[in-house]
């Protein structure tokens, strides 16, 4: 009979096999990254070589794609735009949809099942038709062609899964805590405000930065509601001005779209429990 | 980024009803004509704004000239200019947004997709500045009138067009003892030697712009039609149209390989520039990106006259460019006079897309043209004009031709066949398709 | 915001609630330690003559986002029908009522079949893949190990990555020529060399054409779906597994009767969202593909989206992309109301 392992042995034991499961999945996450990270570097006529290995260089690696991103085209402006409008969006977000996530699962209004059924069916209603009568929104507010016309547009689909989001919640806060503040004095609103909310900080960062993410996913939108070089977004700017006709600036492309996605990607990690947790209440115990 | 802002919200609160009365006045005047002779900008339109869309062209210089050309004009008017771009086949989606929003820019530009005949309704008649453009510049090609013209009158001016010529391999030619492609069959020919010497060519069996381009120079090429001149009568079904098809299943087999089935507008650029293409039918942006990446390989690209059809036919299918005014513009008098402007530096524009851009009017083939006109390989260029045509060829570039051609419905037959469907088969279809598609519009 | 601390005892009591509440409810014994009995007399009394109170509270609390929602897509959605049952164009301002016309010309298109075909083949399989790698995912990142947090992040970033880019760089990954996923496959042998019929031509070939854009959907949102997974595992509450792993069960018989149960309405909502995106997702396939080679990768949004916009047929356009919402409504509802009742 073999004799019995060490802890150590098994916990190194465990790591290993771990790591082994882990891999494919690293790799088929990270792997596009870094083939972009590479390309974003790379001069042009390494790109067009087939014979050669082409996740490295070559040609030696060159800034040259970044100058034109930020030199040649509006990226700075682009990202100061998409930037904003998130913030912004995430701002309007959290206004609307945090007290709607309180009333739908504290305030026991009736017919508030339904309600939050209703929710799903707003994502049923596809992008491409709305954007015609929405279009129409814009230009009466006066904001065609300016990025306010996105963020007043994006709440549109920040709002309902944020609203389910806090939803669940607000539901893990036990509604002994609510009703002991309100025994000591707090009305309705004090209640919420002074004993629930801080509680549920997690949860609303996680809003945040889920209206903040899915602000910086939309492509039809931008296009449609916004022309102007300067008052776009990364993701409507990057395809205009780096994709002209038949001919791609995939250096440029790549190197975009991480200067971008890397931070949030980043940030998310971050608010990653809280968002756990609030998926969990979100069918409520 | 508040100051564009403010010119919008300046805008908005101005009543457009305000604002039609005094440009209508204008007009009504009478002395339109006489300004555009002038080319002065008559007083009204001082102190007012114009908003342009347009591509972004593949050139970006070209873009950088156009908004300085755009807001020198505007200096010297007194109107303020602002010319914005978007990926060019994002524009039907853009008009669909102004239309539906009631509200945009003045000028609005088409690419590969005219949809003036469409939106009719909804564009202001400039038949006056067409005339006069046309009588200014030698006439307009025979081509154009379809573009733009309904019921007699004219919605649009044609900016320019982009054609496809052959470009090819000299030097791959040369060793392998190969005659110029001037006709389609040694075209085939050429790809089947140098296929097995690692050099295929290819052609978009696919649903891209380009698919519908060159599947239609060859069909033309071969004598076949899309319609009859009124438009009305769907002339795919017939033996032209099988020739084609069997040429390009042969030429698909023995010259080129599975991978066309996933190409877009952009790949035979690169398989040009990678070096790999024996010749490619496409624009000269594939020959200008190989300038760029592969100098050795741009060398020895020669671009080649339309390849002609058994019978000696030559038809070369170019992706017409189409200026617009919508009618809720509130300073149709400015764009108007800027659209005249712009064609009347028509050579400028050339010069500027380093040759990519063709023009409409007749003036503007005097030799040497542009550009094309004194590089020693573009010459062949100058020649393309007599054998130019659009969609719908022979007849106009209609709603439901248009259609016919978001469909995909050409490139989508060829495709058919080319994957191993029995030409009759296809053909069929596509007859089918076209009779569904012309009858729907006829309904409507 | 107001920063206010919640009071220690207040906060003790919460750690003891929760508990409590995922065991059945509280006990009189747990909640009197937080509420007085007379409190507790004057609480109950107080929310009954203040439901009124607590309804205007509520509602006004819902309005903003209410509002929100019906004005700028309820409002947009009836717009969308009345597009659906009419023959507007982009061409004429004025649309008349032709019924159920557009639908019936949608549905004697071959190609609509197709598109709906490809829609749900899309979606079963996306999903299946998902759900695999989502779960073995997140069986991963339950364990405890070294740099757990650095993997997690890792494994986020396609989820963070703007779509419209990601999308354009797998194009370059699944490019004819320059493929780097064919040049490794080639490298290490399991395929042939470029110009071989071995080759695989990613985004020509009907079935890997559609293969590949369900790849790049699974890859954006696999690491959602692990998430989600990793939020319904780590709810069932510890002394549960405790307990069923005292009692003798394996793992794989704690997962099948403890685990899988208390998570199944997460994982519901989860799929209820992914299949609702996936199904109106354009833009995978709009950039990749453009719903070729030959209809093979055309789902229902992008049809709808040649037709309506780009051809101009507002009215077909419409009742095509709405063609699915009244199989999928009634679907979503019982779906929801069966979970609800499940609570």
């Amino acid at each position: 009979m073999a004799p019995p392992r060490t802890r150590g042995q098994k916990e190194v034991r465990r790591h290993l096999l771990i790591y082994a499961g882990l891999t494919p999945f690293i790799v088929i996450a990270v792997f596009p990254i870094y083939w972009m990270l590479v390309t974003a570097f790379k001069q042009e006529p390494d790109l067009y070589r087939m014979d050669l290995f082409p996740l490295w260089f070559h040609l030696p690696p060159t800034l040259k794609n970044f100058q034109i991103l930020f030199y040649q085209t509006n990226y700075g402006a682009w990202i100061v735009n998409t930037m904003s409008i998130s913030a912004w969006v995430a701002a309007i977000t959290l206004l609307t949809a945090v007290p709607a996530g309180y009333a739908l699962a504290r305030t026991r209004l009736p017919g508030a099942e339904n309600i939050g059924i209703g929710i799903f069916v707003t994502y049923l209603v596809p992008a491409i038709i709305l954007f015609l009568p929405l279009s129409r929104v814009v230009a009466d507010l006066g904001l065609q062609d300016t990025w306010w016309a996105l963020v007043v547009v994006y709440p549109t689909f920040t709002i309902p899964f944020c609203t389910w989001l806090m939803m669940g919640f607000f539901k893990t806060v036990p509604m002994e805590i609510e009703e002991a503040a309100r025994v000591d004095g707090c009305g309705q609103l004090a209640a919420l405000l002074r004993v629930v909310l801080p509680i549920s900080l997690p949860g609303i960062l996680t809003s945040v930065i889920f209206a903040f993410t899915l602000s910086m996913q939309d492509f039809l939108y931008g296009l449609a509601f916004v022309a102007p070089g300067d008052q776009k977004p990364v993701p409507v700017g990057v395809p205009t001005e780096l994709i002209r006709g038949d001919v791609y600036y995939w250096g440029s492309l790549m190197g975009a779209a991480l200067l971008v996605g890397l931070p949030v990607a980043v940030l998310y990690n971050f608010f990653l429990d809280r968002f756990i947790q609030g998926i969990t209440g979100g069918i409520g115990k | 980024m508040s100051e564009p802002r403010s010119v919008l919200i300046d805008d908005a609160a101005v009543s457009r009803r305000g604002f039609l009365r005094v440009t209508g006045a204008g007009v009504a005047g009478g002395s339109l004509l006489a300004m555009l002779d002038a080319r002065q900008a008559p007083a009204q339109v001082r102190g007012t704004s114009l908003r342009i869309l347009q591509w972004s062209h593949f050139i970006p210089a070209y873009d950088a000239w156009f908004d300085k050309f755009a807001k020198e004009w505007g200096d010297k008017n007194g109107v303020k200019v602002r010319v914005d771009h978007i990926p060019h086949l994002e524009l039907p989606a853009r008009m669909a947004a102004e239309f539906a929003a009631g509200a945009g820019h003045d000028i609005i530009h088409n690419g590969s997709s005219i949809l003036t005949r469409l939106y009719h309704k909804n564009l202001v008649d400039i038949t006056d500045i067409y005339d006069q453009i046309g009588r200014k510049s030698g006439g307009w090609i025979p081509a154009a009138k379809s573009l733009v013209e309904v019921d007699g009158r004219y919605y649009g001016i044609p900016m320019f067009y982009i054609l496809l010529p052959m470009l090819w391999r000299k030097d791959l030619f040369d060793q392998a003892g190969l005659k110029p492609p001037d006709t389609w069959e040694l075209a085939r020919v050429a790809a089947r030697t140098l296929k097995p010497k690692g050099h295929p060519t290819g052609i978009q069996f696919s649903q891209c712009a380009d698919a519908n381009l060159n599947w239609r120079s060859l069909l033309f090429s071969f004598g076949g039609a899309e319609a009859d001149p009124s438009g009305e009568n769907i002339l795919v079904d017939s033996k032209e149209m099988r020739e084609a098809l069997r040429f390009a299943k042969a030429l698909f087999d023995e010259g080129m390989t599975a991978e066309v089935f996933s190409w877009d507008d952009a790949s035979d650029n690169r398989y040009l520039a990678s070096g790999v293409a024996s010749w490619i039918h496409d624009a000269i942006s594939a020959y200008r990106t190989t300038e760029d990446t592969n100098p050795p390989v741009f060398k020895n690209t020669f671009i080649g006259m339309e390849p002609a059809g058994p019978g000696g036919k030559r038809v070369s299918v170019a992706a017409a460019n189409v200026y617009m005014i919508w009618k809720f513009s509130k300073n149709q008098q400015a764009a108007k006079e800027f659209l005249v402007h712009v064609m009347d530096n028509d050579r400028e524009g050339m010069v500027q897309s380093r040759g990519y851009n063709m023009p409409y009017l007749n003036a503007n083939y005097a030799k040497p043209m542009p550009v094309i006109g004194t590089d020693p390989k573009m010459q062949i260029l100058q020649d393309f004009p007599k054998i130019v045509a659009f969609y719908g060829y022979p007849g106009p570039f209609t709603t439901p031709i248009q259609e016919v051609v978001n469909l995909f419905v050409l490139p989508d037959t060829f495709t058919k066949v080319a994957r191993g469907e029995p030409i009759e088969d296809a053909v069929k279809w596509c007859v089918g398709e076209y009779r569904r598609i012309f009858a729907r519009h006829k309904r409507a | 915001m107001v920063r206010r601390r919640v009071p220690e005892d207040l906060r003790q009591a919460q750690a003891r609630m929760t508990h409590v509440s995922l065991h059945g409810g509280p006990d009189p014994a747990a909640r009197a330690a937080v509420v007085s009995v007379p409190g507790r007399l004057a609480t109950r009394a107080w929310w009954r003559s203040h439901s009124a109170q607590r309804l205007a509270f509520g509602y006004t609390l819902l309005a903003p986002a209410a509002l929100y929602v019906v004005l700028l897509v309820g409002g947009p959605f009836i717009f969308s029908l009345y597009l659906a049952l009419t023959d507007a164009s982009v061409a004429d301002p004025v649309a008349t009522f032709v019924g159920l016309e557009n639908f019936r010309a949608a549905v004697e298109a071959e190609v609509f079949w197709i598109a709906l075909q490809n829609s749900i083949v899309f979606l079963v399989v996306a999903a299946i893949f998902k759900g695999l790698l989502g779960t073995t995912l997140a069986f991963l990142l339950l364990q405890n190990f070294r740099g757990k947090k650095i993997v997690r992040g890792l494994v986020v970033i396609p989820f963070t990555l703007p779509i419209a880019i990601s999308v354009l760089s797998w194009k370059w990954m699944y490019d004819s020529q320059f493929s780097v996923i064919n040049w490794a496959l080639s490298g290490v042998g399991l395929i042939g060399s470029y110009g071989s019929p071995d080759w695989p031509i990613w985004l020509g070939q009907p079935y890997l054409a559609l293969a590949a854009c369900i790849a790049v959907n699974v890859w954006r949102t696999f690491p959602f779906s692990a998430i989600v997974l990793l939020a319904g595992y780590t709810s069932v509450p510890p002394d549960v597994l405790d307990a069923a792993r005292v009692d003798g069960c394996t793992f794989f018989q704690r997962f099948r009767h403890v685990v899988a149960p208390m998570i199944f309405p997460i994982l519901m909502i989860g799929f209820l969202f992914d299949t609702v995106f996936t199904l109106s997702d354009l833009s995978v396939v709009y950039l990749l593909t453009q719903g070729g080679p030959g209809n093979a990768t055309k789902i229902l949004p992008v049809l709808a989206y040649q037709i309506g916009i780009q051809a101009g047929a507002l009215g077909r356009g419409a009742a095509i992309a709405l063609f699915l919402v009244p199989l999928l409504l009634p679907a979503i509802f019982l779906v929801l109301r069966n979970l609800k009742r499940r609570e």
